[in-house]
């Protein structure tokens, strides 16, 4: 055992002599959580979708299996749609990779003035609400957009891109490369250097000990990044619609429109087959995540080399040039879109003008009570992420420590658990109104859940199984014989948790709590249809009641949500740092 | 039901509304087995159900929920919903309280059919196609009696103009209009573009890659825009029309948002939208040139609005007061401006100068109740299976 362990073995062993008096509620403070956990998964995501997705098979009150029938047999929908959706998401993913990994190497490997910033900021495009991106990227690829115009002004031929097939996955990318990124760089940092070191001290060439010792800690959080993507593009909808046109209508597109019509059996047949291809996807993963066994004692992160050397090698001139190139398809990809976004905010028709930032005052000043204002939606969502913040992590934490434990059927909890992330949208919100807005009636009474809580415990959902995939992975990896030497000595499961564990797989934690919140602050269905009184706005709902035949206001609102989000951000990383054990 | 032993649960409404939702309600429970069904959780007794007597102001509910879309109430640009409540509120002895649920009047219908019961007493702002959905549903789950009641005799209601009235049950009262067309940019082609005059002409070569229209699946003016050649090209021909209109370029995009913002980008010259733009276009002082409206064939598809009182409203006197008020010349005026549309009546004095801006075709266009009821779900099916999808 290193020394430094050893010191956090007995300190976790000295804190528990402290702590006896709460020794009780630490002993069952870890089933409690994952009892917590499962009813509120039961409660906010199972109960409402089931009321959904009984449609797909039950006609009239009598079991018929009749919609789901007619789906499958539908060569429509099984073919063309199914097809085209899952191969736009295949594409979309193989694109986020390529676009994100390089994210991941330059922020995990190199060091540079703002590294720590730029990693914090790097979800931020990940909140963006769909219409702004897809108005964005009219104004930076579209035809008379940013890019034809530099293309003009260097003489080049213009480029038709949109809409199509392309404008789509690049627009998927803009989400999920930076997840990809995050989760990369997470794992990247907790690659361990005293094994690199000892690969190279026994003469393997620095490519060699990136095959045979990094590369295989990488591959996890790649393909989880993967895996995330494509469930997420798989059930994609509003980019599609804008940016790619009708031709390329995914299955969410219909599920939505048989939703608007009122066929619901269509409907839920529909989102059963999207999330039965998404959690089989999911539970495929989650086997080969399992059977990765690295055992791991000490983490001590690989040295970031600097951006600028002191000298130059062929090498080093690579590599640079490399990052640079890199940078510059950050800077169209990424950059481009938002710096737009912030241009419309403050120009109409090429005048520069405050109008939009006016406006937003205004409506904060002189809004009726039933109008949304900016002020209350930029606090409302930063409650929200906060509380998410509060109950998702120890949901994740909790799920991710019960999960590495080996039992029989312990995918099938693992993939239930995840399931949240494989649903419909659309499905989830009608779930949520039939289930819980408008309640059970039993003993005379109808039960309804509701309001800012209601919110609350649904971000929550949505956003635990983030904390899992990035705490889950590392804990397993973990050697077990680092937390029983702990229990020997006396400390609770808890304490060793919070001491020994946690510490070694912080990086994972910072990253899932980034994702929670980022999903609480982007969380847009449930916001609406659990904040039923319309007092509960947040950010993106703001920005979605400002769209208008002016992007000025929506998109200065979504300047905001922006700025709040990058900061918070910040802040999350910062104070998550200096709670590192 | 009559108005007056509704005034408690009204009260624990209205102070609900007051203050958005009850701040962090997580759980509740409400008795249900209550004949009069109309106890808020926690509040005070019900008065004595009292039969109504005298006149109408004496006896009627303080409270009136009228339901509607978000943009009714809260637009960036201007919305009819303060000033209604301002206007209606300092004339009757009541308060106006709104709701906006995200889905509109599907959230009403899911109400019914899962046997919830609402609050809402007028629903503002539904259109055929929203009545051919509550009817449909009719039957299911809990949905056994009529969700609408008809309008029955509404001072005001003579004066709707002929050809608006798309209710055949009279349960909806008009309350204004809209025309979908195109909106042209001049300035396009060097300031050449010129739109064209007929459906025709959209799908000759000139045209190729000049329009961008809306899905009719997931949009409003996407659907008025396909009924349009329907009614052009008659069932069996606006498939081929579309077919045409396809080789020729045309970008169908999801929602009216998104392809304005691809409109204003200058992705294309022409697109569907509304016959209004100018109004907002030189409110905002931009340029008409990018603004132009052109009706083709002279035409333009009518998508009227209508509003309707909840069968099951325990506020029915004030709701009626309430759609009389609606219907009056200075209402549809006011309302015609601010939701930037025209009023269903013939007299409604606008300022003279409005018509400089929101055009009305020469001739307007619609299907009938009965003709969507029995038709729409299979143009619309047929359109996607041809058109979309991969």
């Amino acid at each position: 055992m290193g020394a430094a362990l050893r010191r956090r073995v007995s300190r976790a062993r000295a804190r528990e002599a402290l702590d006896r008096t709460t020794a009780p509620l630490e002993r069952v403070a870890l089933p409690l959580l994952a009892v917590v956990t499962a009813g509120l998964l039961g409660v906010l995501f199972y109960y409402p979708v089931a009321t959904v997705l009984v449609d797909a098979v039950v006609e009239g009150g009598t079991l018929t299996g009749g919609p789901l029938a007619a789906v499958l047999g539908d060569g429509f929908y099984t073919g063309r749609v199914l097809g085209f959706t899952a191969l736009q998401a295949l594409l979309s993913t193989l694109l986020s990779v390529v676009l994100g990994l390089p994210g991941a190497w330059v922020l995990a490997r190199f060091e540079f003035r703002g590294r720590d910033t730029l990693r914090s900021v790097t979800m931020v495009p990940f909140v963006v609400p769909s219409v702004l991106v897809a108005a964005a990227f009219y104004a930076t690829f579209g035809a008379s957009g940013t890019l034809n115009a530099a293309l003009g002004a260097l003489g080049l031929p213009e480029l038709d891109l949109l809409p199509s097939l392309g404008a789509i996955l690049v627009a998927h990318a803009f989400y999920n490369a930076p997840l990809v990124a995050r989760v990369v760089t997470a794992a990247w940092e907790s690659v361990d250097a005293g094994a690199v070191e000892t690969a190279r001290s026994l003469g393997a060439s620095p490519r060699r000990a990136f095959r045979d010792v990094v590369a295989p800690q990488l591959l996890p959080a790649v393909l989880m990044g993967a895996t995330l993507t494509f469930v997420f593009t798989f059930a994609s909808f509003a980019i599609p619609l804008a940016l790619g046109g009708a031709q390329f209508a995914t299955i969410e597109v219909f599920i939505y429109a048989a939703r608007q019509q009122l066929e619901y059996g269509r409907a839920a047949s529909l989102a059963a087959v999207e999330t039965g291809v998404s959690l089989s996807l999911m539970a495929l993963y989650l086997r080969y995540e399992r059977e990765q066994s690295a055992q791991r004692r000490e983490s001590r992160s690989l040295r970031r080399r600097p951006l600028v050397p002191d000298a130059w090698t062929r090498e080093r001139v690579v590599s640079r040039l490399a990052v640079a190139g890199y940078a510059a398809v950050v800077g169209l990809v990424f950059l481009a879109p938002l710096a737009s976004m912030l241009y419309a905010s403050v120009s109409v028709d090429g005048r520069l003008t405050l109008d939009a930032y006016r406006f937003l005052l205004e409506r904060q000043a002189t809004g009726a009570r039933f109008q949304v204002k900016p002020f209350p939606a930029v606090v409302n969502s930063l409650l929200f992420g906060a509380a998410t913040l509060a109950v998702a992590l120890p949901m994740g934490v909790a799920m991710g420590v019960l999960t590495t434990r080996r039992f029989r059927g312990r995918w099938v909890v693992d993939a239930l658990s995840m399931a949240p992330l494989a649903v419909s949208g659309i499905v989830v919100g009608l779930g949520l109104l039939r289930g819980l807005v408008f309640g059970v009636e039993a003993f005379g009474y109808r039960f309804t859940v509701a309001g800012a809580l209601a919110v609350v415990a649904a971000h929550a959902v949505a956003a635990y199984p983030f904390v899992v995939r990035t705490v889950a992975p590392p804990l397993d990896r973990l050697d077990r014989s680092l937390v029983e030497s702990a229990r020997a000595l006396g400390a609770s499961r808890v304490r060793t948790l919070l001491d020994v564990e946690l510490p070694l797989v912080w990086p994972g934690v910072i990253a899932g709590a980034a994702f929670a919140f980022a999903i609480s602050i982007g969380e847009f269905d449930a916001t609406v249809i659990l904040a039923e009184g319309g007092g509960t706005y947040t950010m993106p709902v703001a920005v979605e009641r400002f769209i208008g035949r002016r992007l000025g206001p929506a998109t200065a609102m979504g300047t905001v949500l922006l700025a709040v989000t990058a900061a918070s951000f910040v802040v999350i990383e910062r104070v998550g740092g200096e709670f590192r054990g | 039901m009559t108005d007056t032993n509704a005034r408690s649960r009204r009260r624990f409404l209205r102070a609900v509304g007051a203050g958005g939702v009850a701040a962090l309600a997580g759980c509740s429970a409400e008795q249900t087995d209550d004949g009069t069904a109309t106890t808020g959780a926690g509040e005070g007794t019900t008065e004595p159900a009292g039969t109504t007597t005298g006149e109408a102001t004496a006896s009627m509910a303080d409270t009136l929920v009228v339901a509607t879309s978000p943009p009714f109430v809260d637009a960036p640009s201007t919305s009819p919903g303060a000033w209604l409540k301002e206007e209606f509120e300092s004339e009757f002895d009541a308060t106006l309280v709104y709701q906006t649920p995200d889905s509109e009047l599907n959230y009403y219908i899911e109400r019914v059919v899962q046997g919830v019961e609402f609050e809402a007493d007028v629903y503002v702002g539904l259109d055929t196609g929203q009545l051919i959905d509550v009817d449909g549903k009719r039957g299911e789950g809990e949905f056994t009696d009529p969700l609408f009641a008809e309008a029955g005799e509404l001072e005001g209601l003579s004066a709707v103009r002929d050809g608006l009235r798309f209710d055949p049950q009279s349960r909806a009262v008009p309350l204004d209009t809209g025309y979908v067309s195109l909106v042209w940019n001049a300035t396009m082609d060097g300031g050449e573009f010129v739109a064209p005059e007929t459906f025709e002409e959209l799908t000759s070569d000139e045209f190729a890659g000049d329009l961008i229209a809306q899905n009719p699946t997931t949009s409003t003016t996407g659907e008025a825009f396909m009924l349009h050649t329907i009614d052009r090209f008659g069932a069996d021909g606006y498939l081929d029309y579309w077919q045409r209109l396809q080789d020729n370029g045309v970008t169908v995009l999801g929602e009216w948002s998104d392809s304005y913002s691809a409109y204003l980008n200058e992705e294309a010259p022409m697109i569907v939208s509304y016959s209004t733009d100018q109004v907002f276009a030189s409110a905002e002082d931009q340029d008409l040139q990018k603004h132009q409206i052109r009706f083709l064939n002279d035409q333009g598809y009518a998508n009227p609005e209508g509003m309707a009182r909840f069968a099951d409203s325990d506020a029915p006197r004030l709701a009626e007061a309430f759609m009389e008020f609606m219907l009056r010349p200075e209402t549809q005026a006011g309302i015609a401006q601010r939701n930037v549309a025209f009023p269903a009546i013939a007299d409604a004095p606008l300022p003279e100068d409005y018509g400089q801006y929101a055009k009305e075709p020469p001739e307007s266009v619609t299907f009938t109740y009965d003709e969507l009821e029995a038709n729409l779900d299979t143009w619309t099916d047929e359109w996607a299976r041809r058109f979309a999808g991969g």
